[in-house]
């Protein structure tokens, strides 16, 4: 039993789901599930589309480079059963796997570094450059919140007036 | 004209297939030309052919004829009652040859089923009376799957099988049993059977059952033997004695072993007619028994042996041999002196075959399980055998997958001491993080943010109604004002909204008011009334705002459209749309096409047209019409002549003579006014052989092609 990785989003297929597809040179493709699949279908590259794996780590949303990735690697040649390296290992895995969220979250930190500053510059601008959306620029009275200014029009009775002469 | 060619075409090439495939009798072998008359008859078979090839020489020349005819259709009717008379008399041909397609059908499928003999090869042929045990045999020698029952005539065709004697392959085949009858009394199955032995240069295996059990005797399958014996000219002949678990060739009786004897003595004479060299007599008479698989290989052998010796002969008499004699050479190492020298065998090879004798059994897994309750119930341990560390593990059930990844990833024997590098590497980090944040840029205060938010939220707002009229725009009509049921194009709306920006909106509302154009019944004024107002009421009488003055009407005349004046331009137009018109092209019949014009006379049709209307009026076709009133003023003319004539000089003899010659004048005069009206017909001669030409009857048609 392997948990797998698909081939469009990165994301592990456990048993029991998703479709493999084998291509005539013998190359398999996992898919978790029938959105990936059929989004290869359309032959769309999955570095393309915003939500998977391959495009967040291409565009840096996500870490690419570390040392927690090299302690998982696909062997090929089996080891033999050692009870006491069992149990390392799995003691180890879950300390990797600490480490490794660990990490990302400070990745996930640094990259949002810049973005209280830059909101703010934005909304300053905004609010500089959008004003004419509640003051008109040619208002005489250009107080922030202008009251409500009621006008009377008068009707124009002049048609009748010309009919009765 | 395209479509009865393309129908020709298919036929021809359709029919010339069946043809071509079919093989001609003479120009396949003898023993296939002789095997296909067998099954079927050849003169049936030639006949049926011949009958396709006529149909097909039928339909090319239909399809020529009609070709040519085609191209003087005038009308498109025409044209099509021409074409489907073609094409119907091609299907007539094509269903009169119905039954001999299907006879062809039948041989071929026939045919596809027939076994694949090579006449040329190596080829053992199994022959006898039926039951003495033929399939049964060609079942033990070679794959063949021939049936096998106790009733006569099981084997109703040839069947090939195959076998291999000294590297080569050679075809056996299996005949249906041949009875003792006169040649011309022999049924289809025995015919195959006979042209098989008749044509193919074989080693003949002729089967004879000892025991009887065939329900003939020794005698009666001798007398075959005998008939059938010129068959066996130039063959190696090998007498099989079969069934001898049932009767052994010593117990028969003494007549049964002398005919026996005879029929070893004929067999005797093929062998040395081959090879000259006379042998012994067993070669000749071989017993077996296929069912406790005696001697069947035996006979296999000799049988093979034989056939291959003859070949060998033969082509060593034959001319292509010496091309090739010279290059064979056979190298024989020559004895250099005459120690013997026997093969030899390594000594632990024979000690390891001499332990292997003595060796006792192990006891297998497979022992084990039949001992622990069978194979449901006992399930081997697979991991008995490991070879671990310490015994205790061999039990461990190790996991595969943990937290979502695959356990089998991470092993690796010096996990633990890169794990200890990366906890080091992590504590490192850690220190090395800074909190600061830095804010250069100051907040807005709450004011601002919330014009801010006024602001985004106005914009939002445009934005969701944009979105929804975009969506909509396709469906959503165009509501003209007086339609608007939200009140959102009142000028008092405008007024609420441009306060509220900060403007005043009382200059917008007054424009706004002065642009409209006001009730109907305000606009509608009379004439007199209006002296000193003319201007304003002209304004709100003018044609509605929201058509655009720009086009002028479409019949008016546009300088630099070409046109002389506005009739031509309304031509114009008309016959530009007369053009976009489409053709009919129902090729229905038409008042043209109803002309039955057979006999010499055209007929006279009567014709209603329709003239204003509900009126219809006659009219005759006009030849019709000329002629016969023709012929009618001129009968009658001539019969009021005479009756007037008859009675007013009843009784004056001379003046009857007169009378007659007056009638004779008058007689001719007829004729002449007659062969006037034939002559005129001149006129209308081409008219009549072109109507003729079109003409559906082609018997008729060719008659009067032929006549000019």
């Amino acid at each position: 039993m392997r948990l797998e990785k698909c081939w469009f989003c990165s994301s592990t297929i456990y048993p029991g789901h998703g479709i493999q597809f084998v291509r005539n040179d013998a190359k398999i493709f996992r898919f978790c599930r029938s959105k990936c699949h059929k989004n290869f279908k359309m032959k769309r590259n999955p570095r393309k589309v915003k939500w998977t794996k391959a495009y967040r780590r291409l565009h840096g949303k996500d870490m690419t480079q570390d040392a927690t990735f090299e302690f998982e690697r696909k062997r090929n040649r089996p080891e033999r059963y050692d009870r006491n390296l069992t149990e390392n290992t799995l003691k180890a895995i879950k300390t990797i796997d600490k480490v490794r969220f660990r990490r990302e979250e400070t990745h996930h930190k640094n990259r949002m570094k810049g973005k209280i500053a830059k909101e703010r510059k934005e909304a300053r601008k905004e609010l500089d450059q959008q004003i004419h959306m509640l003051v008109a620029p040619g208002a005489k009275d250009k107080h922030l919140s202008p009251a409500k200014v009621t006008v009377k029009v008068q009707h124009e009775s002049t048609d009748e007036n010309r009919m009765e002469e | 004209m395209r479509k009865v060619k393309f129908t020709q075409t298919n036929f021809h090439e359709k029919l010339s297939t069946i043809i071509e495939e079919f093989p001609r009798l003479d120009d396949i072998h003898p023993f296939y030309g002789d095997l296909l008359h067998v099954l079927y008859n050849k003169d049936h078979y030639k006949l049926a052919l011949g009958q396709i090839n006529t149909a097909r020489n039928l339909i090319s020349k239909i399809a020529k004829d009609y070709v040519k005819l085609l191209k003087y259709g005038d009308s498109l009717y025409r044209c099509k009652a021409l074409k489907v008379a073609a094409l119907g008399r091609m299907c007539t041909v094509t269903k009169r040859i119905g039954p001999s397609l299907a006879y062809l059908d039948q041989i071929r499928q026939h045919m596809a089923r027939l076994p694949s003999i090579d006449p040329n090869t190596r080829t053992i042929l199994i022959c006898g009376y039926p039951n003495v045990g033929k399939s049964s045999f060609i079942n033990k020698i070679t794959r063949a799957d021939v049936d096998v029952q106790p009733y006569a005539f099981t084997t109703k065709s040839l069947f090939v099988g195959h076998t291999d004697y000294k590297y080569l392959r050679y075809q056996v085949i299996d005949t249906p049993g041949i009875l003792d009858r006169p040649f011309e009394d022999r049924n289809i199955i025995e015919m195959c059977s006979i042209t098989a032995l008749a044509h193919l240069r074989a080693a003949v295996l002729f089967f004879l059952d000892i025991s009887g059990s065939c329900g003939y005797t020794i005698a009666q399958q001798s007398a075959l033997f005998h008939s059938i014996k010129s068959l066996f000219m130039n063959k190696p002949l090998i007498i099989v004695c079969n069934k001898t678990d049932l009767q052994s060739l010593e117990g028969i009786s003494e007549d049964d072993k002398n005919l026996v004897e005879e029929m070893k003595s004929e067999a005797m004479k093929t062998l040395i007619g081959q090879g000259g060299e006379p042998r012994e007599g067993a070669e000749v008479l071989l017993t077996m028994s296929t069912l406790t698989e005696q001697g069947v290989i035996a006979v296999k052998n000799a049988a093979c042996e034989r056939l291959l010796d003859q070949r060998v002969e033969i082509k060593m008499k034959s001319k292509k041999i010496n091309d090739c004699l010279n290059r064979f050479h056979v190298a024989v190492p020559k004895p250099r002196d005459q120690k013997e020298r026997p093969p030899c065998i390594p000594q632990a090879v024979l000690e390891a075959k001499a332990k292997e004798a003595e060796k006792e059994k192990k006891r297998l897994e497979k022992d084990i399980e039949e001992e622990n309750g069978g194979a449901g119930v006992y399930s081997a341990s697979l991991k008995k055998h490991y070879l671990l560390a310490h015994d205790e593990w061999k039990e461990d059930n190790m996991p595969e997958i943990l937290d979502g990844h695959n356990v089998y990833d991470f092993v690796d024997p010096d996990i633990l001491q890169r794990l200890e590098e990366l906890e080091k590497e992590e504590g490192l980090l850690q220190d090395q993080e800074d909190d600061e944040v830095e804010m250069d840029v100051e907040d807005l205060t709450p004011q601002q943010q919330k014009e801010l938010a006024e602001i985004r939220k106005k914009k939002s707002l445009l934005i969701r109604e944009h979105r929804i009229k975009k969506s909509t725009a396709e469906s959503r009509p165009i509501v003209p004002r007086k339609f608007d049921k939200d009140k959102r194009f009142t000028s008092e709306r405008m007024g609420r909204q441009l306060s509220s920006l900060g403007l005043d909106p009382s200059k917008a509302i007054e424009r706004v008011r002065s642009k409209s154009r006001g009730r109907k019944r305000d606009r509608s004024t009379d004439h007199d009334m209006d002296v000193d107002n003319d201007g304003s009421n002209k304004k709100m009488r003018a044609r509605s705002l929201s058509r655009s003055r720009s086009r002028p009407p479409t019949n008016e005349l546009v300088p630099g459209e070409g046109f002389k004046d506005s009739a031509q331009k309304i031509k114009a137009f008309k016959l530009g749309k007369k053009s976009v018109q489409k053709r009919n092209k129902d090729a229905k019949k038409g008042v043209d096409d109803d002309h039955d014009l057979r006999r010499g006379w055209p007929v006279m049709t009567e014709v209603w047209m329709n003239v204003g209307g509900i009126k219809k009026i006659r009219v005759y076709d006009f030849e019709s019409y000329f002629l016969f009133g023709r012929f009618h003023v001129c009968f009658i003319l001539v019969s009021c002549y005479t009756f007037l004539n008859l009675w007013i000089f009843s009784d004056n003899y001379e003046m009857i003579f007169g009378f007659i010659s007056q009638s004779s004048g008058v007689l001719s005069f007829s004729c002449l006014l007659f062969f006037l009206v034939k002559f005129e017909l001149h006129k209308y001669e081409s008219h009549f052989k072109l109507q003729a030409r079109l003409q559906p009857n082609m018997k008729w048609a060719l008659q009067n092609r032929r006549k000019t």
